[in-house]
């Protein structure tokens, strides 16, 4: 054969393995551990070809010492997910081309960056440490996914993790605070944090919020203390707090991960009874059945995802601005409570103050209006929690949990302990008469930015 | 020509074209920014040259006539009437064939029909023509035509079947007419823009909604009226107040009687704008009345992440067993669970009632299901026979088809209107559907109901809580009053539409170009004002408000003093629009106002527009002089009598559509 030949026949083959590897759409993105399950266990990204899930899995990340928590992008063309490099280094966000296969690292950060979810607009929300005092914290931060524009989110001193992005454009994420773990969710900018999920007691969520087609949304939850794994829980976006169905509660097994398909199934991550390997299983919500797909005795299957183009959220507008230092307050009635006997509103010891307190210090006292309203200009992006007090200086209820306000976020509550899915009385509040309070109450003058009238 | 000329010229052409390419695009933009006033524009000339232009050919050409049917009767004679309130026409509608039989033409901006129980006569009310046409259902026609007070809507006859009850939207009245003689022989004071009525099944007593607030300070509790009539008797036995509601725009009953089901939004107007999360803005629902027990209940039909703008008709099956009410800003209609409604009033406390009226988990208790239909789901009626619910689907124009029992939407009978849907026709239905708000908690429609304002005051705080209110402004024929808002900051729809609207108002992803470009062609092009019937009908003006009209442009007062120009109502309220659409500061900044000027207002049909000024503090034209404007820097009027001021005023109620302007001036 002369030379060009040969060249030709070497260029032809370049082209097949090129054009081999290249993930295709409707293929399973998956992550493997080995079985050894402990925290520094190995894994790696695989695909599979959901048609021919016999054929040896594509692994995607053999260049890396370890690899997981894939997430596809909106138009399907992309990946996050986390990796190090080498044992010792931190987890860091990269993306992945899927026609070509190649990676770029995102984050660079000296503490572990995790559960990375897209957000629309080419940005990204995910999990990143940081050391306050003597523990770790994870809060949430966003970036571009060239890495640029990273800011925190979060503010308070709870870790937040396995992140999802609703329909809607807001970010759900599981908040876990020294008393429990509740689901929250907050718009890609930080502001308007609220509960979104909490279970049944002694429940934990042990896997991101995944929104199906048809909008409801589904999640692993366990019942037991130790256990990474449990049942598949369906809860209606309309309804949250009020709509929790356990979809595999006469399943045996355990599910760990789920992904709905556009058919309306479910992939998993599933066990059999007794055993301790996960499979990767196709769970149907109609009939309840769980067909196993596929199985590699060396690994667990874990986080598997379809890559495919999905409809992409909503875009939210920020009203932040990172020129302002405050944010602004207002309670409508510290004295609401939805928990006092028969619908009352008001407990029965009234209180007239609050006192906020802040993470080294307390920020202050402030009397609450005579219909029980409350109207605060709290510096951004610092968190308090408050307290109420009588008229002498007893404590009525509180503190509550931490929170915190973004710079220029309005935020509004009815009270206290207000019922979320109550809304306000269409009522003027006595406090937005006047100016709004400084927090803390030391500051007498912020020299703020000048808003503009809209 | 040789080749190497040709050649010559071409590259001579792409030369000038690459030349020129850069400073034309530079101009472009610049055109585009200052047109649109915004900078991102996607430089596309039909923005303006064809969507929002008033050249007759072009519009022509891009627009269409549609039917846009708003309201429905279903008779015993087993045909469908619908009021096709774009086409002037009633159309009579075979529902098993699913075809259209007959459009008969009737009065202006026609709003709602009924039928009466032998099935001779059908009734429609011609809301822009103060008339009630009377169409012979043999015939096929109008033979007779009832005169009313202003904006007639709702109907009802009465239980002798010897009167007709006409609400009057714009005067707020309702009329009694004899049908025999076709006299109207009372008219008796209702609610706020009353639109809804119904006779109780009993026939004793009727019901009259209403869509405005009774106009109050901010601060007020919100109060809107239920209107009852005794039927015997016609006399108004009963004004209900109905707290924090309004837009009540129909009402049903059970068949028993026992209670009185009517559609309201709850709107957050006194509550600082400053989320929408948990209902921070608007919440929509039933209100029910307890006949026997004299009590109103109101419960939302909204959930806590999802929100059904908009609700406008309600009606009861025949069983009793079922309400549905179409929720037109989110095109569903929600079919309520009567028997579960009751068994929520028996078993609360009224402390539980009253917190379940903003309690947006309720209505899992009593929502049965969400049926989804075409654009902007208006009029319902159920058959006869009590099997189907049809359901007038305005921007589609379309009537959907449900079946009661399945509560499936069986089929859709197309009206006939046009196949294609024009960029005006889509910003319509843009500007009637809440899904470009957050969690679709409201629509523009909601606080601009038919394209107008809903009357009420809002703290936006933009800047801060509990500072700046403003009144809402209405969208009639404002293509040539720029620029928006009270302060007068956006200079174009574009701009007042752009992200600054969706950060602040909507709080949800920003409209798309395509999908402003339609919104803004609808509201440049596609909202008009109502004929002004009431105060101005024949472009006549009354010996009244013709000294008004004196003193709306006097030069001088009445001691032969020179008025400065800038204190001249004529300077700055010159006609087609009068405005000068200038800023001005005519002293009516309030203690919690920031310091600014306001741009000037139009006062085309300012009649309709209460309350006035820039907070809605003057409940009446009146008012803005005696009560706010002492100082006579809102104009010269210190030196007026109480009757010339009452002519200056007549005057300004008799101000018409710019379009009548323009006319006149010609």
């Amino acid at each position: 054969m002369s030379k060009k030949g040969i060249l030709i026949i070497f260029l032809f083959s370049i082209l097949l393995t090129s054009c081999s590897k290249k993930i295709k759409e409707g293929m399973i993105v998956l992550t493997q551990v080995s079985h050894e399950i402990n925290n520094n266990a190995r894994s790696q990204i695989v695909a599979l070809d959901y048609g021919e899930p016999a054929k040896p899995p594509m692994i995607l990340t053999a260049d890396l010492w370890s690899a997981r928590s894939p997430e596809i992008s909106y138009d399907g063309t992309s990946m996050l997910f986390v990796a190090k490099r080498n044992e010792n280094d931190p987890w860091q966000i990269w993306e992945m081309q899927l026609k070509d296969l190649k990676k770029k690292q995102i984050t660079s950060s000296s503490f572990d960056c995790t559960d990375p979810a897209w957000l629309p607009g080419e940005y990204l929300v995910f999990s990143q440490g940081s050391i306050k005092k003597s523990e770790t914290e994870l809060s949430l931060y966003v970036c571009k996914k060239d890495g640029s524009e990273l800011k925190q989110i979060t503010f308070d001193p709870y870790d937040y993790f396995s992140s999802s992005v609703l329909e809607d454009g807001r970010i759900t994420s599981i908040r876990r605070t020294p008393s429990n773990e509740i689901i929250i969710v907050l718009r890609p900018d930080g502001t308007k944090a609220q509960a979104f999920y909490t279970g049944p007691e002694g429940t934990s969520v042990k896997s991101s919020l995944q929104q199906t087609p048809e909008g409801t949304i589904v999640f692993t939850e366990t019942s037991g203390a130790n256990s990474d794994s449990g049942d598949i829980i369906s809860i209606r976006y309309s309804r949250p707090l009020h709509s929790r169905e356990n979809l595999t509660s006469k399943t045996d097994g355990d599910f760990k991960d789920v992904f709905p398909l556009k058919s309306g199934k479910l992939l998993v991550s599933y066990r059999f009874p007794g055993n301790s390997r996960y499979l990767l299983g196709e769970f149907d919500p109609e009939n309840r059945d769980i067909r196993i797909i596929y199985d590699d005795p060396e690994y667990d299957e874990f986080e598997a995802v379809v890559v495919e183009a999905r409809e992409r959220p909503k875009k939210l507008p920020s009203e932040v601005d990172m020129g302002v230092k405050t944010g602004l307050l207002l309670c409508q009635d510290i004295n609401y409570d939805i928990t006092a006997p028969q619908f009352t509103k008001l407990s029965m010891h009234k209180a007239d103050r609050i006192e906020l307190q802040g993470i080294d210090s307390i920020f202050g006292i402030v009397k609450a209006e005579k219909d029980g309203s409350v109207y605060l200009k709290v510096i951004a992006d610092t968190p308090f929690r408050i307290k109420t007090l009588d008229k002498d200086g007893v404590t009525v209820h509180g503190p509550g949990e931490w929170i915190y306000l973004r710079p220029n976020e309005r935020r509004g509550c009815i009270g206290c302990h207000e019922d979320p899915e109550l809304v306000p009385e269409n009522k003027l509040p006595l406090s937005v008469r006047k100016p709004p309070v400084n927090v803390p109450v030391h500051i007498n003058l912020v020299k703020e930015k000048e808003i503009s009238l809209e | 020509m040789k080749i190497s000329v040709k050649i010559i010229l071409v590259i001579a052409v792409i030369t000038i074209g690459i030349i020129s390419f850069l400073p034309l695009h530079i101009w472009a933009k610049e055109h585009v920014n200052s047109k649109t006033g915004v900078d991102d524009h996607p430089l596309l000339c039909t923005s303006c040259h064809l969507y929002i232009t008033n050249n007759k050919f072009i519009t022509a050409f891009v627009n269409a006539d549609y039917l846009s049917p708003i309201n429905l009767a279903a008779p015993a004679n087993g045909l469908l009437y619908a009021v096709a309130q774009d086409k002037n026409s009633l159309l009579v509608v075979d529902p098993e064939k699913g075809k259209v039989l007959e459009s008969i033409p009737i009065g202006e901006h026609p709003h709602s029909v009924i039928v009466d129980n032998a099935c001779k006569y059908a009734y429609v009310s011609n809301q822009w023509a103060d008339n009630v046409s009377v169409i012979d259902l043999q015939l096929l026609k109008v033979t007779d035509t009832l005169k009313t007070a202003g904006g007639p809507a709702g109907m009802a006859l009465s239980s002798n079947g010897k009167s007709l009850y006409v609400v009057n939207s714009y005067t707020s009245d309702f009329s009694v007419i004899d049908l025999a003689s076709g006299e109207e022989r009372k008219r008796l004071v209702a609610g706020n823009n009353p639109t809804g009525t119904g006779l109780s099944p009993d026939g004793k007593l009727l019901y009259i909604t209403s869509r405005r607030a009774l106009v109050g300070r901010y601060g007020d509790t919100l109060m809107s009226e239920i209107t009852v009539l005794n039927d015997s008797s016609q006399k108004v036995i009963n004004r209900m107040n109905i707290e924090s509601a309004y837009l009540m725009e129909n009402i049903d009953f059970t068949p028993s009687g026992d209670l009185a089901l009517f559609t309201f939004i709850r709107p957050k107007n006194l509550v600082p704008s400053i989320q929408v999360e948990q209902g921070f803005m608007m919440t929509h629902g039933i209100g029910i009345i307890e006949r026997d027990r004299n009590r109103v209940v109101q419960l939302l039909l909204d959930e806590p992440g999802k929100y059904y703008a908009d609700p406008f008709d309600v009606v009861v099956s025949k069983d009793g067993k079922k309400a549905f009410v179409s929720n037109s800003g989110v095109n569903y209609i929600s079919v309520v669970d009567i028997d579960s409604v009751r068994k929520l009033l028996s078993e609360s406390s009224p402390e539980m009632l009253r917190t379940f009226s903003d309690h947006l988990g309720i209505s899992s208790r009593f929502v049965i299901k969400r049926i989804q239909t075409g654009w902007n789901p208006k009029g319902l009626a159920i058959s006869a026979d009590g099997k189907l619910l049809f359901a007038a689907e305005m921007l589609d124009d379309k009537i959907a088809v449900i079946n009661i029992s399945s509560l499936e939407v069986i089929k859709d009978i197309d009206l006939g209107g046009p196949r294609r849907i024009t960029v005006a026709r889509q910003g319509r239905r843009l500007l009637n559907n809440a899904g470009h708000t957050f969690q679709t908690q409201y629509s523009c429609y909601t606080c601009h109901p038919d394209g107008h304002e809903d009357g009420l005051v809002y703290n936006m705080a933009s800047k801060d809580m509990g500072r700046n209110v403003t009144n809402t402004q209405s969208l009639r024929d404002i293509s040539k009053t720029a620029p928006f808002k009270w302060n007068g900051k956006n200079l174009t729809v574009y701009r007042q539409d752009g992200i600054r609207f969706s950060t602040v108002l909507t709080r949800t992803e920003q409209f798309s170009y395509k999908d402003l470009d339609a919104i803004t062609s609808y509201i440049m092009t596609g909202i008009k004002y109502p004929p002004n019937l009431q105060y101005n009908p024949e472009g006549k003006l009354s010996e009244v408000q013709l000294r008004g009209k004196a003193i709306f442009e006097r030069t001088a007062d009445k001691s032969g003093k020179p008025i400065p120009p800038n204190n001249r109502c004529i300077t700055c309220h010159p006609p087609p629009y009068y405005t000068n659409q200038k800023p001005a500061d005519v002293s009516t900044l309030a203690a919690t106002d920031d310091s600014i000027l306001f741009d000037t207002p139009h006062l085309n049909n300012i009649y309709a527009s209460p309350p006035y000024l820039h907070d809605g503090r003057a409940k009446t034209l009146e008012e803005i002089w005696t009560i706010f404007g002492t100082s006579d820097k809102h104009g010269k009027v210190g030196d007026m009598t109480k009757i010339e001021l009452n002519e200056l005023v007549e005057y300004l109620k008799s101000l018409r559509a710019p379009n009548y302007e323009l006319k006149n001036a010609k």
